[in-house]
């Protein structure tokens, strides 16, 4: 591979890295607030 | 029976990501000019989509809270829960919108970003809902609903600004893809891969949609518990 395939290739990469690192940390984060809600207050969901 | 269909439609998710990824990278080819930088926009379109769907929801919602508030209360908050989980939804997409255009740009343009009408625009977009969210995060009082879903409106309408943008100025940003009148399309060897990760990005979409819609009906009963408990005291 040429310089710029190679650089082609790493910022391919780094934007779906970056994808998956926001929605799944996006993800983590509702299911913290889940947890909390469980150990917080029963009620009935929908 | 309710946990095996979310786990159904969670596994349904997963293959579908991965099946999109599969077709993003292995199947569809590179661009002839872009070379492999072009698969990018497997992720960049697709996320823009999500986001504009669901600030769409929030919308009918924040519209659906201001119709019931004074006739319907519970109806109102379930509108709400809507409006809230379409908006905070929708930034994170628009988020990953807003990283992965530069990452490209950087490569295409050689610049991270530029004050084109595209761009411009889907950062107001970004920055309403942001204001939306903190809005609903740091106010209190009898009216905070309220605000927010008119704040939420007014967001809303940002987002056929910033589809059409691209159509009524000329601008850095490429010419739409699609509907974008001669000349415009996809090569037909990169449509599957572009339709897969679509399809892929919704499920996703819709699973972290949903699941934020049940937190914050949750979190609205036990807020209204902990009110009446008070007043009980």
């Amino acid at each position: 591979m040429d310089q710029r395939a190679i650089l082609d290739h790493e910022f391919r990469v780094a934007a779906y890295i970056v994808t998956w690192v926001i929605q799944l940390s996006y993800l983590a984060w509702l299911g913290y607030r889940w947890r909390a809600q469980e150990k917080r207050g029963p009620g009935t969901r929908d | 029976m309710k946990k095996l269909l979310i786990g159904l439609y969670a596994g349904i998710t997963i293959l579908l990501m991965i099946w999109g990824y599969y077709q993003a990278i292995y199947v569809a080819p590179n661009d002839a000019m872009q070379g492999e930088i072009f698969r990018i926009i497997y992720y960049h379109v697709p996320s823009a989509a999500v986001a504009f769907v669901f600030f769409a929801i929030s919308l009918a919602g924040s519209i659906g809270f201001l119709a019931y508030r004074q006739n319907a209360p519970d109806k109102a908050q379930i509108a709400d829960a809507w409006a809230l989980a379409g908006a905070e939804v929708g930034v994170v997409f628009c988020t990953v919108v807003l990283i992965t255009g530069p990452i490209w740009g950087r490569r295409a343009w050689g610049i991270w970003w530029t004050w084109d009408a595209r761009l411009t625009t889907t950062l107001v977009l970004w920055l309403i809902y942001v204001s939306y969210l903190l809005l609903r995060r740091f106010a209190a009082g009898p009216q905070m609903q309220t605000l927010a879903a008119v704040l939420g409106i007014f967001g809303a309408l940002d987002v056929p600004i910033v589809y059409m943008s691209n159509r009524w100025w000329r601008t850095q940003h490429p010419a739409p893809v699609f509907g974008g009148g001669q000349g415009s399309g996809m090569d037909p060897s990169m449509l599957p891969a572009f339709f897969w990760n679509m399809g892929a990005w919704f499920a996703w979409g819709m699973f972290i949609l949903i699941l934020r819609f049940v937190i914050e009906r949750q979190q609205q009963r036990i807020a209204a518990a902990e009110a009446q408990a008070a007043l009980e005291a």
